[in-house]
């Protein structure tokens, strides 16, 4: 009676498909983060020009500081988009029936973390190409390789995002934890004070900090050589697949247990589980 | 309706799951045949939620195995999910979508081709009166629409096997009918139904048969006639004067009599035929007769003796 089991094509361009539909029914966040981002960018410059001629911190014409800063920070705060709609599906008593089609765990992540995917990666290229047209940013290593960066960082805060998904328990939780998140890796990492004028202790955490290898990435691509991308893409990778895995580990831990065993936990109303 | 010659779509035998302390299922064995409506009645907590979880393959179980046209529910889901339909109790719809989108994304995942899955959803639109809602946002939906829509996506590939989870909780009475309308026809198709509810005369007009669940297991299995055969129903006389004064008798056959004032209560599985010979048998007291009510056994009245025995 029921239609032949499709491949996963169809089953990943389905989920893909309403995720966008999703995304386009709720595009405030996303475009609020992007424009913070211009309007941040705008205001930092003239400070990171300052610095820049005072030799203070880093060298360059200050749009590079500024537009690499905001593209990593914003990222982060777009992170909180990607964790939120994939929290939605338990919010929404989704997940369960997701997980009862033909569709696999993975096939439902990569059809939901795709159009995520391309919103962030939407967000960083208008950044930097706002950057390049009113500031004239331009990459010393090549536009490819900003691309590489914006591709890999982009793919590298969608994985740590999906993983922060399945640690959170509700939108609230997932909020705070990710300003948090956002802010800190962004301090750290350089995003927003160079790495070079921070205090020496958080000098010597900012390498935990995958926002520090996104920066390096950006400053590698916009002010080097391609070659000095692989140690920052490296670490970015790794970031990506602790991301992951802990997606993929909890997901798997929580298909054995009852749908809304987090909703419990939280003292919210548990209805049927035990019917 | 139980031919046990044809084997069952779902076989599920000694399922025990357990939560923590909570034991949800101990020992739970059901089948269901292809063609066959099995109603799912029981107490809160009996475990018929969790039954349907065990078979969708949501929950991994401490013993006992479902299998679904043969294939294990947990080992195999590549298999198995295909032929099934969920429409859990809670309402489980992309608040943000549209109802086509969501019919739309459903009918992606069960592999529907864009312009079959277009017109399973216009069918199903006009089965479950939903066509001019059909592009409407569904947190803008009543609360009937949206279990309807619920349902629909369970039915947007036309499963083999239909796990229905109350799905007219808190239904209106179109709602209520144009849902059991689909279900029959379903039925009719040769879909096995499991449909949890604790509306039992919905089960009579699905003409299903009856599984009662308590604490974790099944305690009574049967189609409705033979169960209720063995239940009680209820004939009240009313006298227009004591019944104690009228030359009635204070028994049947088969059938207990209780006398209280002027009225008198005889309490047999039959109710209507044990009254009729009753009264022939003494015209003297039909003469007193204020009314009668003639209460044939319900599934209300056998769930209650079950689970109270």
């Amino acid at each position: 009676m029921t239609s032949a089991t499709a491949g996963w094509r169809v089953r990943v361009a389905a989920e893909a498909r309403h995720q966008a539909v999703l995304l386009a029914r709720d595009p405030g966040p996303m475009i609020g983060y992007l424009v913070m981002g211009l309007l941040l960018m705008i205001a930092t410059r003239p400070l990171y020009l300052a610095l820049a001629a005072s030799h203070i911190g880093q060298t360059g014409p200050g749009v590079d500081q500024a537009a690499a800063g905001m593209a990593v920070m914003f990222s982060l705060f777009a992170l909180k988009i990607a964790g939120a709609h994939l929290l939605n599906e338990r919010t929404w008593h989704t997940w369960d029936r997701l997980r009862a089609t033909p569709a696999s765990f993975g096939e439902i992540l990569i059809g939901k973390t795709l159009p995520i995917y391309a919103a962030i990666l939407a967000q960083q290229l208008l950044l930097f190409a706002f950057a390049a047209v009113i500031f004239g940013l331009h990459p010393r290593a090549g536009w490819w390789t900003l691309a590489i960066c914006i591709a890999a960082w982009s793919a590298c805060i969608l994985l740590m995002g999906a993983g922060a998904a399945t640690l959170a328990r509700t939108p609230a939780q997932l909020s705070a934890a990710g300003d948090i998140f956002a802010l800190l890796t962004s301090v750290l990492g350089g995003a927003i004070v160079p790495i070079s004028l921070l205090p020496h202790a958080m000098r010597s955490l900012a390498p935990i900090s995958p926002g520090y290898w996104g920066l390096r990435a950006y400053h590698a691509a916009l002010t080097a050589t391609p070659t000095s991308l692989v140690h920052p893409l490296i670490a970015l990778a790794g970031f990506g697949v602790l991301g992951a895995g802990i997606a993929t580990l909890i997901g798997a831990a929580q298909s054995g247990r009852p749908s809304n065993a987090g909703l419990r936990h939280q003292g919210a109303a548990s209805t049927s589980d035990h019917q | 309706m139980l031919d046990s010659s044809v084997k069952p779509l779902i076989e599920a035998t000694g399922l025990v799951k357990r939560f923590g302390t909570t034991i949800a299922l101990d020992g739970f064995d059901l089948s269901v045949s292809a063609g066959e409506v099995v109603g799912l009645v029981g107490h809160n907590g009996a475990g018929k939620t969790t039954f349907a979880r065990a078979v969708a393959g949501l929950i991994s179980l401490d013993s006992g195995a479902v299998l679904v046209r043969g294939a294990d529910a947990r080992r195999d889901p590549r298999r198995v999910r295909p032929l099934l339909g969920l429409a859990p109790q809670e309402l489980a719809l992309y608040p943000t979508a549209t109802a086509r989108e969501n019919l739309l994304m459903f009918a992606g995942l069960y592999g529907l081709r864009r312009r079959d899955a277009h017109q399973r959803i216009g069918e199903l639109a006009d089965a479950l009166v939903l066509g001019d809602v059909l592009d409407r946002r569904v947190r803008t939906l009543s609360g009937g629409q949206q279990r309807r829509l619920q349902a629909a996506t369970a039915m947007i590939h036309r499963p083999t096997v239909l796990l229905l989870d109350e799905p007219t909780v808190g239904a209106d009475p179109v709602t209520r009918d144009a849902l059991l309308g689909v279900i029959r026809a379903a039925a009719e198709d040769g879909a096995g139904v499991v449909y949890t509810t604790h509306y039992l005369p919905e089960l009579d007009v699905l003409n299903a048969s009856l599984a009662v669940a308590d604490h974790g297991r099944i305690i009574a299995r049967g189609d409705r006639a033979t169960l209720l055969a063995a239940v009680a129903g209820r004939a009240v006389i009313e006298f227009d004067r004591p019944a104690a004064d009228l030359p009635i008798p204070t028994a049947a056959s088969g059938a207990a009599v209780r006398v209280d004032g002027s009225r008198v209560t005889i309490s047999t599985p039959d109710p209507g035929g044990t009254l009729a010979p009753w009264l022939a048998t003494h015209p003297d007291a039909t003469r007193h007769l204020r009314s009668i009510e003639v209460h044939p056994p319900t599934l209300d009245d056998l769930y209650r003796d079950l689970v109270h025995s």
